[in-house]
């Protein structure tokens, strides 16, 4: 029996090494984020200035990629352990909500909140009409073109309307050189759907009213039809558009290569741009979303973000939660009147929600012409649907999008399809 | 004997075309799988620009080391690859001696139940993760050890396939090497450990390695127990913080070479273990 | 690997009959293994299969979970967009196994040839190249492919048209996505296999092959007669293996394509991931999860009976 103990014995030892490790994780507040590194930093420092007027006070930041951020959230939802704050999706509220995992804004908070964000941006953080989270990006979608290309092609300036739109494609589509005019993606649930619904509500369309799937409406057949069209006609290869995990793939690549003339996209992704391209950035312009044939006004989807807390965790944890949160999105916390989450945010070249961000980050925001394409439209942008099911509603019509893209159903068809599965899955999510 | 050597002189000289035949395969397939890595040590090495390039760049114009530097800066690598290593050695070790347990006893014991028993552990081998992924997280959050790596760790000290593989092995180790140890008196875990192990030195080898580099390169399982604890973080699940919509295009290459450097350990026990593998008895047969 | 091997000896052949069915020495060495497994993998198994039976939010404790009994799987089968996406996915799982499969055997065995003949010099190195593609990390594999595989002017595509061939979507279609994940996998397995493929080979006594030699048998006939017969436990076990790997495919679908074009890679573990965790429809996933798992013993039963009928008659 000398081996087991030898055996045991390096068991106890490896044992003991690991806990010292696991001993490192003290009772103190946690923050979830699927933020990248660099900005995480910037989140540690603004925590490491808060702990000098509140040293009693500790926060640990927790990060996992996009793709893993509501997986994480869910998978630990319930258990005693979880984060005591996390940044989430507003789409994801509802649902979370629901099973009593995020605590309701305490009265102060909630009051100082709707008192400084837009009335929208509080909706979208809202449910039933009870604030949850505190508000920070939001997010909408503009046309972004290739200046250059553009003047190859012989077109004067970015189209207004979808007749134009399609006529523009039809001049910026090269085969020859492998070129499309208007790209679009797949494989990526947000990006297949968003553009998709920022050009139904540029079509005076909608997604969803009242909880009630809207796909069965003329501006969504309309809708439907400009999709079928493009990919018939040659102006959108499907197979350009595929995005990966990482960096929205060959869609990305296509576009920062010259190899497509315009794309609907959100105002995020500048520094992937700026980054793909280089100097070449300069090329690339944005305008407000071409308005359809049932449309008033170009309009766009918005959705945003906000940070939520664990309704599991201690009472007083949750009130530390709180009042570092205000701080964060607060006016004392950043430079020059601003909230260090609007700086931080404004760093990424996201825009802020709070309006004292907006306006003391204004000069920076109109000196970016990238950014004034989209912040152009803001006061007409639309919330994405906020409701229970969300997710399972984006995806299933991300993937009927998909399969008319690729031809295996027609614009009636996907028309079909899209509305009868978003009742079905709506209506069993309300349940 | 002098009819032998000729007979093999004759065999030597009708390979000759079948030798040049094997080379030029040999070097096909090996620039076929090499040509992948070369391209993930090659963008490592290219500006971000040059790695989203349509048509591609092939080689980076200047070759630089901009990426290692930044990967180094952005993820704490140092302790990345700690937790790596301590996730791998710990779990191999101790899955090459409970197989070996377990293995010996299943292939040289008999016993009430043995095959059935056996039977029901190697149905657990055809388990795909994901089937247990939240009982399991939920078990390991209960024991109190989520977000650390011993929630990593914990679950993966013992497993089927290396039971599996042990007791295929010392089936074919012969009874007389044990009958004999038994004889003398040692007792069956010595025999195992000093016996049997031995004998089945290239299976034991060949475990060591697979269970190294499976652990070295787990992914779903540590992302999901650590909870986002990026101290705890092994290398694989560090690098999967860069991946971003966003900020994704300007990492592609830090990535590329945080995974280069990751190879690295599990390149270098594949080196020290290679004699393992190498058969002396067919070598000495053939090639004399 | 059995073949022809003396029986394992009765332990305490001289003791009476229940002894040596209570074997304590064997139990002890059984003990690690078994009680790990036990709490690790049959517990949650146990309990993924209560949940199957229960409808039960993801995001909560298990003393939420309501029972439905076999609603989940009337539904996981049933017409709804539930059941549609599963079977979809579903049928991808088992595409990709067959495709998997059908390329690492022969392709492995072929390898393992390479790497193992002393004949012409490079086996060594030829085993160290194929296993290191083993060893990098799926998340660089899946950023190289998904470059590689870039659908228009991507490097493949450029590898193709110096060689006369047409280019290919790759990634970017449904009718190729699938088959071009397989091929992924395929190249990060194969050192694997081919290591197991070695193993196997070295097994075969030298003397065989020499007498097979002298006796005049040419190479093909030494592997169509001795090798591939004698390769057969080797052989199952890889096939096992190449099952069981094809079966938990997650990483390159989650890290490429997250299961399009149209839900072309939408394989099982990570529909089920995203039904069962973010969807947060627990019970659903549950029994997608036991679905798999009764998929997956038809499977291998089947397999083992295949590979018993063959042996039998030797």
């Amino acid at each position: 029996m000398h081996l087991f103990r030898v055996f045991a014995r390096a068991a106890v030892g490896a044992a003991i090494l690991l806990s010292t490790t696991a001993l490192s994780r003290a009772a103190e507040l946690s923050f979830l984020t699927h933020w990248a590194p660099e900005t995480v930093a910037k989140l540690q420092a603004a925590a490491t200035a808060y702990s000098r007027s509140h040293p009693d006070t500790k926060i640990t930041f927790r990060a996992v990629p996009f793709g893993d951020l509501l997986t994480t959230l869910r998978a630990s939802g319930g258990g005693p352990h979880g984060v005591t704050m996390a940044s989430i999706y507003d789409a994801w509220l509802p649902d979370l909500v629901k099973n009593q995992l995020v605590a309701r804004a305490p009265e102060p908070i909630a009051a100082e909140t709707k008192s400084n964000w837009p009335a929208s941006v509080i909706g979208a953080a809202s449910v039933g009409g009870v604030p949850y989270g505190i508000p920070n990006e939001i997010d909408l979608y503009a046309l972004n073109y290739n200046k250059k290309l553009f003047a190859e092609a012989g077109v004067a300036g970015p189209p207004k309307t979808w007749d134009e739109l399609l006529s523009d494609a039809k001049k910026l589509t090269d085969k020859s050189k492998g070129q499309q005019g208007f790209g679009l993606i797949n494989s990526w649930t947000a990006g297949v759907v968003h553009p998709f619904a920022s050009l139904l509500v540029s079509n005076g369309g909608d997604l969803v009213v009242d909880g009630k799937p809207t796909l069965d409406t003329k501006p969504a057949k309309q809708t439907f039809e400009l999709y079928e069209t493009l990919i018939k006609s040659g102006y959108s290869v499907p197979s350009m558009g595929t995005a990966d995990a990482n960096t929205t793939g060959p869609y990305l690549d296509n576009f920062v290569s010259g190899k497509t003339g315009m794309i609907i996209m959100a105002n995020w992704w500048e520094s992937a741009l700026k980054a793909g391209m280089g100097d070449k950035f300069s090329e690339i312009a944005t305008a407000p979303i071409p308005v359809g044939p049932s449309g008033d006004k170009p309009r766009s989807i918005s959705y945003s973000w906000m940070t939520v807390v664990n309704a599991k965790a201690p009472a007083e944890e949750q009130k530390e939660a709180w009042d570092f949160l205000d701080w964060l999105n607060g006016p004392q916390s950043g430079p020059n009147g601003a909230s260090a989450m609007g700086d931080i945010l404004m760093s990424m070249g996201i825009l802020p929600s709070r309006n004292s961000d907006v306006s003391t980050f204004r000069p920076r925001l109109e000196g970016d012409p990238f950014l004034r394409g989209y912040t152009e439209t803001l006061a007409d942008a639309k919330g994405f649907p906020v409701l229970l099911g969300g997710q399972e509603f984006s995806e299933s019509l991300q993937k009927t999008l998909e399969a008319m893209q690729f031809g295996q159903l027609s614009a009636a068809a996907a028309q079909q399809t899209a509305q009868g599965d978003a009742v079905q899955i709506l209506e069993r999510n309300a349940k | 004997m002098s009819e032998a050597r000729a007979a093999r002189s004759a065999l030597k000289l009708r390979t000759a075309p079948l030798k040049a035949i094997i080379l030029i395969l040999i070097i096909l397939v090996a620039v076929v799988a090499a040509f992948p890595l070369a391209w993930m040590v090659l963008t490592s090495l290219k500006t971000p620009q040059e790695t989203m390039s349509i048509p591609p760049v092939w080689l980076p114009a200047t070759p630089n080391l901009d990426a290692y530097r930044k990967v180094a800066d952005v993820l704490s690598l140092g302790r990345s690859f700690l937790n790596s290593g301590i996730i791998a050695v710990v779990t191999t070790a101790a899955v090459d001696i409970t197989s070996l347990m377990a293995g010996y006893a299943f292939a040289k014991h008999d016993f009430r139940f043995r095959d059935p028993l056996f039977a029901v552990l190697i149905a657990t081998m055809f388990l795909p993760p994901i089937v247990t992924l939240i009982p399991l997280y939920r078990i390991v959050g209960y024991l109190g050890l989520n977000a650390s790596l011993m929630g990593v760790v914990a679950p993966n000290l013992a497993n089927a396939f290396g039971v599996f593989l042990m007791r295929q092995f010392i089936k074919g180790v012969p009874n007389e090497l044990i009958e004999a140890a038994r004889l003398d008196g040692a007792s069956e875990i010595r025999i195992a450990f000093q016996i049997v192990a031995p004998a089945v030195l290239p299976a034991l080898a060949a475990l060591t390695l697979f269970a190294f580099v499976y652990y070295w390169n787990s992914y779903l399982w540590p992302l999901t127990v650590l909870e986002g604890n990026t101290e705890q973080y092994p290398i694989v699940v560090s690098l999967s913080r860069l991946l971003s919509y966003n900020r994704g295009a300007m990492n592609t290459g830090l990535v590329m070479a945080g995974a280069t450097l990751a190879v690295l350990p599990p390149v270098m026990l594949f080196v020290l273990l290679q004699r393992f593998f190498v058969d002396s008895i067919v070598a000495s047969g053939l090639s004399g | 690997m059995g073949r022809g091997l003396p029986s394992p000896p009765r332990f305490h052949e001289t003791g009476p009959r229940m002894a040596n069915r209570v074997n304590l020495p064997a139990f002890a060495m059984l003990a690690p293994a078994t009680g790990l497994i036990a709490v690790f993998v049959f517990i949650p198994m146990a309990l993924t299969i209560w949940l199957s039976l229960q409808e039960w939010s993801t995001q909560t404790g298990f003393e939420t979970a309501r029972f439905v009994g076999l609603r989940n799987f009337f539904d996981i089968f049933g017409s709804t967009t539930v059941g549609r996406d599963f079977k979809t996915a579903l049928a991808n799982t088992a595409i990709y196994t067959v495709l998997s499969v059908a390329m690492i055997l022969p392709l492995s065995v072929a390898f393992g040839l390479l790497v193992h003949q002393k004949l012409a010099p490079g086996g060594v190195f030829l085993r160290t190249v194929l296993f290191s593609t083993y060893m990098v990390p799926m998340i660089a594999v899946a950023l190289v492919f998904s470059k590689l595989y870039s659908p228009t002017a991507g490097p493949l595509n450029q590898i193709l048209q110096w060689v006369g061939l047409p280019p290919s979507p790759w990634l970017s279609s449904p009718r190729t996505a699938l088959a071009s994940i397989v091929l992924l996998n395929v190249w990060q397995q194969v050192g694997y296999f081919t290591v197991l493929a070695v193993a196997g080979l070295t097994q075969i006594p030298a003397a065989v092959l020499e007498a097979a030699t002298i006796d005049g048998a040419n190479p093909l006939q030494r592997f169509a007669y001795i090798k591939l017969p004698l390769l057969g436990n080797t052989l199952l076990f890889s096939a096992v293996i190449a099952i069981i790997n094809a079966v938990q495919v997650f990483e390159p679908v989650a890290l490429i394509t997250q299961g399009g074009p149209v839900d072309s890679t939408n394989v099982l573990t990570y529909h089920i991931r995203r039904v069962g965790i973010e969807f947060a429809q627990g019970g659903l996933g549950s029994a997608m999860a036991v679905a798999l798992m009764l998929a997956l013993v038809v499977t291998i039963a089947a397999l083992f009976a295949f590979a018993r009928a063959r042996a039998g008659p030797e």
